[in-house]
């Protein structure tokens, strides 16, 4: 099971007081997989993404990711995982290169490959000339890049990515995109949560919409356009009636009194 | 100018800075008796101030000798009320500007007004009024609430001029409040141009220039308090003779008042009213000038194709892991303003008993034994206990990068401990050279207060730890706290506690050394004599190393554990 699975979610719930946040969902991806997790704000996204990393424990609930239970060894997983958070909150002391250096060592990655690496990924995401300077001076995009650049540099065999293409410029998106298609052909899963729905459309292999904590629909385009029978409709429409929100004509007209 | 604008920045200055942490936004409400405990424990400490000197005053003026010679109350009590607006403005200056120092570099918190319909004259109105209802506020109402109790005591004569002195301590709190946002402003201007000038070593500049700028005001503030009777004494005759140092003359208004010189109180007043107006426009002025300056990137190292180096750190046996976690923590350090703050405590150890023995105290060995001693023990194991309680909370929000890391329990505190022990060592080091410079002690003593000072590292360091690992406290904004307040006290409480317990078999002979008549048996005439104290006192301090080496791992599996949750 772990090898057809990256990922297995059986019976998961996560309650902070008495608000659900996450409420008894099942969900499985496949390894080789890329997955989108999408969602309006608050609807439980962020929260099953950090659950997979051991950040945040669930209430009930087994979480398994490449095979390995995370309350045993949270650990040996994050050892195999890149993880991308909403808010790139990195240390802003360091310079980018001192950064993706101290990540390279935490990852043990030796000292050829990292060279190599570090200087493969700058170039692509276009940071050269401004590895040297502290971080406290990158833009938000800068930010995400070497947020980024720190998941991919050990090759995890799991990506668990969390709005992975917001403040990008169009250019390094489209680099994030093709990249993430080619580590699918090597094997590496992706998951991903965001709001731009053309992203989750174009690069996903299948799409779980999640909605007040519970797993709304999930399945491939075509498959959510068949549940929810419409049949030519792209995601934001899809998205937009299954989370029972399609109707924003009134909305709009209210704002414009 | 719209005042309404103005209240509302400050309401929000204000709450950012007496936000509680660990209290759920969602959840958070604010309690007004702990909101403003500055002004309420000021005032009562004022009043048992005031109090006291009544009691006391009426002791020594109830003496019909001490009368003869002594001023007349009212007199006495006038002249010391005219240093008060001056010591106000001194207080006020140097708290401030050592909050300033520690606040947040945190853009958003600061920039939102930017793009906001608010003008700089606002902006800099609430800047200045919420730095006045900080430290310079409770001071003057702690000043205030003491001699209005006093005088209410005294007499009608006096009660008059203590209100009056209130109302210019006030009007001294707004200078200074003003002056620090001045100094504020062209500190962000001038520092940045110099980092632009200085190319890569940028980074040392500013680790420098910190130093520097925290030991004047750490120098100043201790002058103030620990001087307070010679200050005040000095103050009352000299700020007279700087009558054109415009800082004084909120109390010369006063002095010139209870003079009865009415022109010239009148003078000065005048004069008063309009430095500060003065000010207040300068502030608005470099604001406007200067307020939007971004200051320029630091460039680290030279761009260019990335190549690793191989760390000492490596060699010396540490995994990559820990390697990664001691560089990153070096570079904190040495780069983050709020940080530095922690090599502090070691140069003003320096400073202060050298400034003390070229004093009175110069040349007398029981004198030059006390500061040596301080130099040994102190400074080494103080930068444990500030260093120590800060390393969990000093990794701020990006503390996820932690927990999403592959990074056991053991790896973290073997890195933090290392970290610290080896900063510690270093300070212990320097400081005992500058002892053996100046002071010139016995090479036993030297022995004996090395290996001390490496004991009482040995155990302070973990202990500290461990309380940092408790309270640490993750919030940068407004100024990143690092440890939680209450466990910033109880880590003095545990870590003198200690350290006592490592210098207990030791404590006799230091005695001995003072007062030797009452412990004549105990005199170490040599190194081999104090061989079996030395060896209890390593033994202590490994036991309360080992035993709170566990507690960290254990801690730190708890930390990784809960991480978000």
């Amino acid at each position: 099971m772990s090898g057809q699975y990256a990922v297995n979610l059986q019976n998961v719930t996560k309650r902070y007081n008495e608000i659900v946040a996450v409420n008894n969902i099942n969900l499985t991806i496949n390894t080789g997989e890329i997955f989108a997790l999408l969602g309006p704000n608050g609807s439980g996204k962020s929260t099953t993404l950090k659950m997979l990393m051991g950040l945040v424990q669930p209430t009930a609930g087994d979480v398994t990711v490449l095979g390995i239970d995370v309350d045993k060894d949270a650990v040996a997983i994050k050892r195999q995982v890149g993880y991308v958070p909403e808010s790139p909150n990195v240390y802003e002391f360091l310079t980018g290169i001192e950064y993706l250096d101290f990540i390279a060592d935490i990852y043990g990655i030796s000292a050829a490959e990292k060279q190599q690496r570090i200087n493969e990924y700058l170039k692509a995401l276009q940071l050269e000339g401004r590895e040297g300077d502290m971080i406290n001076s990158y833009s938000d995009g800068m930010k995400k890049k070497i947020s980024l650049i720190s998941a991919f540099l050990h090759k995890p065999k799991l990506l668990i990515l969390d709005e992975p293409l917001n403040a990008l410029d169009p250019r390094s998106a489209r680099i994030v995109k093709d990249y993430l298609h080619s580590l699918k052909a090597q094997g590496v899963t992706t998951i991903l949560s965001t709001h731009v729905l053309e992203i989750a459309e174009a690069v996903c292999d299948r799409i779980g919409i999640m909605y007040q904590g519970n797993i709304l629909a999930l399945g491939t385009m075509s498959e959510l356009r068949q549940m929810s029978k419409m049949e030519s409709s792209g995601l934001e429409d899809i998205f937009l009636k299954l989370t029972g929100t399609g109707d924003l004509k009134p909305v709009v007209e209210e704002l414009l009194k | 100018m719209n005042w309404k604008t103005v209240l509302y920045l400050l309401r929000v200055e204000r709450k950012s800075g007496r936000l509680i942490r660990g209290v759920k936004a969602t959840k958070y409400k604010e309690n007004k008796l702990t909101a403003y405990w500055p002004y309420w424990v000021a005032a009562i400490i004022g009043i048992l101030g005031g109090l006291l000197a009544d009691f006391i005053a009426g002791e020594i003026y109830a003496d019909p000798q001490a009368v003869s010679f002594l001023p007349p109350l009212d007199s006495a009590a006038a002249t010391f009320f005219v240093t008060m607006p001056t010591l106000v403005l001194l207080f006020s200056i140097v708290l401030s500007m050592l909050q300033q120092i520690q606040l947040s570099g945190v853009k958003a918190t600061t920039q939102v007004m930017y793009w906001l319909p608010i003008t700089w004259k606002e902006q800099t109105t609430a800047s200045i009024l919420a730095n006045l209802l900080g430290f310079p506020l409770a001071i003057t109402i702690g000043v205030a609430a003491g001699l209005i109790t006093f005088a209410a005591l005294s007499s009608v004569y006096l009660f008059g001029w203590a209100v009056a002195t209130a109302l210019i301590m006030f009007a001294a709190a707004f200078l200074g409040s003003a002056t620090t946002e001045i100094i504020r402003v062209l500190q962000t201007r001038f520092v940045g141009a110099v980092y632009k000038s200085s190319g890569k070593a940028a980074v040392w500049i500013r680790f420098a220039g910190s130093l520097i700028f925290f030991v004047i005001f750490y120098v100043l503030y201790f002058a103030l308090t620990q001087g307070f009777n010679t200050f005040i004494q000095g103050l009352s005759a000299f700020q007279s003779t700087i009558w054109f140092v415009p800082f004084v003359w909120p109390a010369l208004t006063l002095f010139y008042f209870i003079g009865n010189s009415v022109a010239f109180g009148a003078l000065f007043l005048g004069l008063s009213v309009a430095f500060i107006a003065g000010l207040l426009y300068l502030a608005i002025y470099l604001n406007e000038r200067f307020g939007l300056y971004e200051p320029p990137a630091i460039k680290v190292q030279t761009s260019g194709v990335y190549a690793p180096k191989t760390g000492l750190l490596g060699k010396l046996g540490f995994s990559s892991v820990e390697a990664a976690l001691i560089r990153k923590d070096i570079r904190a350090f040495t780069r983050r303003r709020e940080l530095i703050g922690v090599f502090i405590t070691p140069i003003v150890f320096i400073i202060l008993p050298i400034s003390q023995s070229l004093g009175s105290g110069a040349g007398v060995p029981e004198v030059s034994l006390m500061f040596s001693a301080m130099l040994f023990l102190f400074p080494a194991s103080l930068m444990a206990t500030t260093m120590g309680n800060m390393l969990i909370g000093e990794e701020g929000i990006a503390v996820w990068r932690i927990y999403t890391s592959p990074i056991t329990p053991k790896n973290y505190v073997k890195a933090k401990l290392a970290f610290l022990t080896a900063m510690s060592v270093l300070v212990g080091v320097v400081t005992g050279i500058v002892a053996v410079l100046f002071y010139n002690p016995s090479i036993k003593f030297i022995v004996v207060g090395f290996i001390e000072a490496m004991f009482l590292t040995a155990a302070v360091g973990p202990i500290e730890l461990a309380i940092g690992f408790k309270g640490a406290d993750f919030t940068v904004s407004r100024r990143p706290r690092m440890i939680r307040q209450e466990w910033a006290l109880i880590s003095l409480v545990v870590c003198g506690l200690a350290g006592l317990a490592v210098l207990a078999p030791l404590l006799p002979y230091a005695a001995a050394l003072v007062i030797p008549d009452f412990f004549l048996s105990l005199t170490a005439q040599s190194l081999t004599d104090l061989i079996l104290p030395l060896a209890i006192s390593g033994v202590i301090a490994a036991v309360i190393a080992a035993v709170f080496y566990r507690i960290n791992i254990n801690s730190a599996k708890e930390l990784f554990r809960k991480a978000e949750n």
